[in-house]
C-alpha cells in the first residue's frame, strides 16, 4: 500500500489505480493475498482508504512564449527600410526620385510581410489567406496621399502628379507612414507582452469571469502603451522631417490596424476585416465625394465633406473614419479578447 | 456480406497499430467485402502510406483525428441553443453534476452503467442513459447543420463546461478545475469527437454495410456507435488492448480535473460502446475482465486469442530431438519490464546444481532506456559468471550469452527456440506473451512468472512462479532440466494447446462465425428501391419480418411426438369438428 501512496493520492477514480497497479505487475493473484477478489477491489479499497484531503499544488504557469531574437529585429526592419525610403526620396530628384519611391515602397511592403509571418503578430492559422491586406494598403496611402488630395480636390485640382515633396501642388505626407513603419516594433513587443500576461492569468484564475475581469484591464494598459508609443515616434518624425504632426489621424489609423491584427492573430477575422472595408469604403467616399460634387446638380454632395475640411482641416476626415471604427474595434475586442477561449494554448501540430 | 472495419490509427496505414491482424482477417475473409473506415492518428501516419490492400476491400475512406476543418459554419440561435443543451448535458454527465457516479461504479450495484435512471428535463425523460443522449444529439447537429468543431472551440463549450463542475454535486475533482484545466478539457473534447462530424453515415457510406467492426475500442467505435444510432447497423468491438486502461495509463500528469473530466468521458464512451454492441471480443481474460468492469454484459464478451502464424515454427515443432537439453533459451525485447536481472540471479542458482547449463537471451533492446539497462545485464551477467572453457588449452566462453535474431547463428526465430530445451519468461509485466506462444508452436516446454495472461496461455502446459522470485524460477527450471521425459511430454501438449488456441485460423475463424451470428440475430431491414429510386413493394417477402421462434415446436413435428395439450389440436381434427372443413 505504501508503495503505491503516490499513485492513490493523485488517482481520480479506482480505475486509474487499478490500471497503474497492473502496470506494476501486480494480478488478482497478488490482490487475493490481501483477501480481494481481483485487483478492482483492492483499488477500490486503496482509492477509500488514502486521504485526499491535501490541497492541490497550484499549477506551474505554463512556459510564457519566449521573446525570440528573429522576430524581434525583423519588426524593426520595417522602420528602417521606411527610414531609407523616405531619406532617399529626400535627396533625390526627378526620375530618379520615381524610382527610389517605387524601390521603397515595395521594400517596405515586403519587409511588413516578413515581419507580420512569424512572431506575436502572426495568425495562428496561415492556411487560411488573410483578407485585408488590400484594405490596409489603402488606409496607408490615404494617409500618405490622401489628405493633399483632398486639399487639392476642393481646391478644384489636382493639377499635376504628386512630386514627393510636402511643399508641391499635392502634398505627401510621409511623417504618418514613416511612424506607422517604426511603430510595428513596439505593437509587436506589446502584442507580445499581452499574449504572455494573459497564458499567465489564464493559469492563474479560477473562473471564466475572474479571468475576463484579469483581462481586460491588461488590454487597455497594452493599447495605451502603444498608443504612447506611437505618439512619441510620430512627436520624433515630425521634429525630424519637420513637417506637422498630425496627432489625430495618426493614432486613430495606428490604433485601428493595431486593434485589427490582435484580433486577427487571436482568431477573430471576421469583424475586423469588416470594420477595414467600412473604414476604406468612408474615405474613398469622402474622395469620390468631392469630385461627382463638380457634376452639374450635384453640388450638394460635397457640402458635409467641405465643411469638415474648412472647419478642421483635411486631417479631420480620416481621423474621424479611423477614429470611430478604432473605437468600435476596442469595443468588440474588450468581448471577444477577455473570453478564455481567445487565448488556448495552440494544439500541437502533429 | 458488406462488413465496415472501424480503425483508428490501424489498419490500413504502415505504421498502424494491429495491422497485421486485420491484415490477415480481411484477406482471410476473401468472401466478403470489406469498405475500410480508417481514422489516422498523426500527419506522419498518412504520409506513411498504405500497406497492399487484397482485392475484397471495397473502398477506404479516411479522416484525420490530428487535425480538423473548421467548417467555418456559424451556427444559428436555434442550432446554438440546441447545441447549449447537449453539450450542458454532457459535460453535466461528466462533472458528475447529474448526482450519479461515472459509469464505472455502477455496475456493482446496477448492472449496466447506463442504469442511472434519474428523469431528466426536457425530451430526455424517457431515455435512461444522458450521456448516450447528449452524444447522439451533437451528432445529430453536426449532420444537420454542421459547424460542431467551431461550435465546441466557442466561449460556449467553455462556458458550459464551467457551469457543469461549479454545479452542485459535481466532483471533488471537476470543482476545482481553472480555466486552464477547462480549455484543455474543451480541447480534448474536440478531439475526441471529431468521428461526429464526419460524412460516413450516409446511405452510401456506412449506412450500405451490413455490419461494422470496429478493430478497437475509444475513438474507433465512436463511428459504429453513430451508424448504429443513424442507420441500425449492427456493430461488433473488438479489444486487444482496452482502450480505457490505455487512457489511464498514457494520461500525462494533468492536473485532476482533466483527468477526472476525461476518464468521466472515455469511461461512460467505453460503457455506451459495449452496452449497444451487438459482440464484444477481447484478446484475452484480463482484457475481458476491463470490459466486464466497464460495464460489458456477460454474454456478449467472446474471448478470441490472437492468432500467430504458425508455419515457421512447424519444423521445429516437429523435431523436439534437435534441442540442446542443457539451454535454456530466453527471446523478447530486452526492457527493464522483462526483470532480466532476476534471471541471471536464478541461472546462477541453477548453475550451482546443473553446472553445464547455458543461457542464451536473444532479442534486441527497445529504445534507449532497453540499451541501457541490456548493457546494466552485460555487466552483471561477466560479474555473475566468469569466462570458463573445456579444458587447459581451449579458449573460454560465457555461459551466458546475448544475441540477436538475423545473425548467422540465429538466422530466424524458430532456430532461437529450437537451440534450447527450456524456455523462459522471467517478465515483471506482460500483456499477451508472444513469445510464450512461439515456444508453445515450438514445442518447447516453458517456465514463466505469473503475470498478464500467461497463465491463460500456458494452461497446463508449463511450469508457473510468481514474479520477481529468482529461487522458484531457478527450482522449476532445474526440475524440467532433470527430466528429459517431463519436458517432452509438456512441450508436445503446448505444442497440441498452441495449434488449437493460437492459429490464425482459429482466429478468423471465430471472427467469421461472430459475423455470421450478429447478422443473423440483427439483421437490417433495408427498404429495397426500385431504379427509379421508389421503394419496391414486396421486395422482401413478407415472412421475412414475422417474428417467429424458429426453434418453438412446429404443429408437424408435435403431431408424431408431442403428448398432452400440445396434441390436442391434431388429434381432434380426426373427430367431427363443428365449422370444420368438412
Amino acid at each position: 500500500m505504501h508503495r503505491h501512496q503516490e499513485l492513490c493520492e493523485r488517482a481520480v477514480d479506482p480505475l486509474e489505480i487499478a490500471a497503474g497497479l497492473e502496470a506494476h505487475g501486480i494480478t488478482d493473484r497478488t490482490a487475493a493475498r490481501f483477501r480481494h477478489r481481483d485487483v478492482f477491489s483492492l483499488a477500490e479499497e486503496m482509492y477509500a482508504r488514502v486521504s485526499r484531503d491535501g490541497d492541490a499544488p497550484t499549477p506551474e504557469a505554463p512556459a510564457a512564449p519566449r521573446a525570440r531574437t528573429d522576430w524581434a529585429l525583423l519588426t524593426l526592419l520595417p522602420g528602417t527600410l521606411c527610414t531609407a525610403a523616405v531619406a532617399a526620396v529626400h535627396l533625390t530628384h526627378g526620375r530618379s526620385r520615381l524610382f527610389a519611391a517605387a524601390a521603397g515602397t515595395l521594400a517596405v511592403a515586403l519587409a511588413f510581410r516578413a515581419a507580420l509571418h512569424r512572431g506575436p503578430l502572426s495568425r495562428p492559422d496561415r492556411t487560411v489567406p488573410g483578407r485585408s491586406t488590400t484594405r490596409t494598403s489603402w488606409l496607408v496611402a490615404y494617409a500618405l496621399l490622401g489628405n493633399g488630395l483632398l486639399d487639392g480636390a476642393i481646391a478644384g485640382g489636382p493639377d499635376s502628379l504628386p512630386t514627393g515633396t510636402a511643399d508641391g501642388p499635392w502634398p505627401l505626407t510621409t511623417t504618418p507612414v514613416l511612424a506607422l513603419a517604426l511603430a510595428c516594433a513596439p505593437a509587436a513587443w506589446t502584442a507580445h507582452l499581452f499574449t504572455a500576461r494573459a497564458r499567465r492569468k489564464l493559469a492563474a484564475s479560477r473562473g471564466l469571469e475572474d479571468f475576463a475581469a484579469a483581462v481586460r484591464p491588461l488590454l487597455f494598459g497594452t493599447f495605451v502603451l502603444f498608443l504612447g508609443a506611437l505618439a512619441a515616434l510620430l512627436t520624433l518624425c515630425a521634429a525630424v522631417l519637420d513637417e506637422p504632426a498630425a496627432y489625430a489621424e495618426t493614432l486613430t489609423l495606428g490604433a485601428l490596424l493595431f486593434l485589427a491584427r490582435l484580433l486577427t492573430t487571436h482568431g477573430f477575422a471576421y469583424a475586423p476585416a469588416v470594420v477595414l472595408t467600412a473604414t476604406a469604403t468612408l474615405q474613398a467616399a469622402a474622395l469620390a465625394a468631392v469630385f461627382t460634387s463638380r457634376l452639374p446638380g450635384c453640388g450638394f454632395l460635397a457640402t458635409p465633406v467641405e465643411t469638415l475640411v474648412t472647419t478642421w482641416g483635411a486631417g479631420s476626415v480620416p481621423a474621424l473614419a479611423c477614429g470611430t471604427a478604432a473605437l468600435a474595434l476596442l469595443v468588440h475586442a474588450t468581448r471577444k479578447l477577455t473570453r478564455a477561449s481567445a487565448h488556448a494554448p495552440p494544439e500541437p501540430s502533429r | 456480406m458488406r462488413i465496415g472495419l472501424l480503425t483508428e490509427g490501424g489498419y490500413p496505414y504502415v505504421s498502424g497499430d494491429a495491422r497485421l491482424w486485420c491484415d490477415r482477417l480481411v484477406r482471410g475473409l476473401g468472401q466478403h467485402e470489406f469498405d475500410v473506415h480508417a481514422l489516422s492518428r498523426s500527419r506522419h501516419q498518412e504520409d506513411e502510406g498504405w500497406i497492399p490492400l487484397p482485392p475484397n476491400v471495397r473502398r477506404v475512406r479516411t479522416a484525420p483525428m490530428w487535425t480538423a476543418e473548421d467548417d467555418e459554419v456559424v451556427l444559428g440561435r436555434r442550432a446554438r441553443r440546441r447545441f447549449t443543451e447537449c453539450f450542458g448535458e454532457l459535460a453535466a454527465v461528466l462533472s458528475g453534476a447529474s448526482g450519479g457516479a461515472p459509469a464505472v461504479f455502477q455496475r456493482s450495484s446496477a448492472g449496466t452503467p447506463g442504469a442511472a435512471k434519474r428523469p431528466s428535463e426536457g425530451a430526455s425523460t424517457h431515455e435512461a442513459d444522458r450521456f448516450a443522449n447528449a452524444l447522439y444529439g451533437l451528432a445529430e447537429l453536426a449532420r444537420e447543420a454542421g459547424g460542431l468543431v467551431g461550435a465546441l472551440r466557442s466561449e460556449t463549450a467553455v462556458r458550459t463546461l464551467e457551469r457543469a463542475c461549479r454545479a452542485p454535486g459535481a466532483h471533488r475533482a471537476a470543482r476545482e478545475a481553472r480555466v486552464s484545466d477547462l480549455l484543455a478539457v474543451a480541447a480534448h473534447l474536440e478531439r475526441a469527437l471529431r468521428p461526429l462530424s464526419l460524412d460516413w453515415y450516409e446511405d452510401d457510406g456506412l449506412g450500405a454495410v451490413d455490419l461494422c467492426h470496429a478493430a478497437s475500442g475509444g475513438p474507433a467505435a465512436l463511428p459504429g456507435l453513430l451508424a448504429r444510432h443513424f442507420t441500425g447497423v449492427p456493430l461488433l468491438v473488438s479489444e486487444y488492448g482496452v482502450r480505457l486502461r490505455t487512457h489511464y495509463l498514457t494520461a500525462p500528469d494533468a492536473p485532476p480535473a482533466v483527468r477526472s473530466l476525461l476518464a468521466a468521458f472515455h469511461g461512460r464512451l467505453a460503457a455506451e460502446a459495449y452496452s449497444r454492441a451487438e459482440v464484444v471480443t477481447s484478446g484475452n481474460t484480463h482484457a475481458r475482465r476491463w470490459q466486464e468492469r466497464c460495464g460489458a454484459d456477460r454474454e456478449k464478451l467472446r474471448t478470441v486469442y490472437p492468432g500467430m502464424d504458425a508455419r515457421p515454427f512447424a519444423e521445429v515443432g516437429e523435431s523436439p530431438e534437435c534441442a540442446d537439453p542443457d539451454t535454456l533459451v530466453w527471446v523478447g525485447r530486452v526492457e527493464p519490464a522483462k526483470d532480466l536481472v532476476s534471471l541471471l540471479h536464478a541461472f546462477a542458482e541453477i548453475r550451482k546444481r546443473q553446472p553445464k547449463t547455458r543461457l542464451r537471451i536473444v532479442g534486441a533492446p527497445a529504445g534507449s532506456e532497453g540499451t541501457a539497462y541490456l548493457g546494466h545485464c552485460r555487466t552483471l551477467a561477466a560479474q555473475l559468471f566468469p569466462d570458463e572453457a573445456d579444458g587447459p588449452h581451449a579458449t573460454g566462453d560465457n555461459p551466458v550469452s546475448f544475441e540477436e535474431i538475423g545473425g548467422p547463428e540465429l538466422p530466424s526465430l524458430a532456430d532461437a527456440y529450437a537451440s534450447g530445451a527450456v524456455t523462459v519468461l522471467s517478465s515483471v509485466v506482460e500483456g499477451f506473451p508472444i513469445s510464450l506462444v512461439e515456444a508453445m508452436l515450438c514445442g518447447r516446454v516453458t517456465v514463466s512468472t505469473d503475470v498478464g495472461a500467461v497463465v491463460e496461455v500456458i494452461g497446463g502446459t508449463g511450469l508457473v512462479v510468481p514474479p520477481r522470485n529468482p529461487r522458484a524460477l531457478a527450482e522449476a527450471c532445474v526440475a524440467l532440466l532433470r527430466d528429459p521425459a517431463r519436458r517432452a511430454r509438456l512441450g508436445a501438449a503446448a505444442r497440441a494447446r498452441a495449434l488449437e488456441l493460437f492459429t490464425v485460423e482459429q482466429n478468423i475463424e471465430a471472427f467469421h462465425s461472430i459475423y455470421l451470428e450478429i447478422v443473423s440475430r440483427a439483421p437490417i431491414r433495408r427498404v429495397v428501391l426500385d431504379e427509379a429510386g421508389a421503394p419496391l413493394p414486396f421486395a422482401v417477402p413478407a415472412e421475412a419480418h414475422v417474428p417467429i421462434r424458429w426453434a418453438a415446436p412446429s404443429p408437424s413435428l408435435v403431431v408424431r411426438g408431442g403428448p398432452g395439450w400440445a396434441t390436442a389440436r391434431p388429434v381432434r381434427a380426426t373427430t367431427p369438428a363443428p365449422e370444420g372443413a368438412r
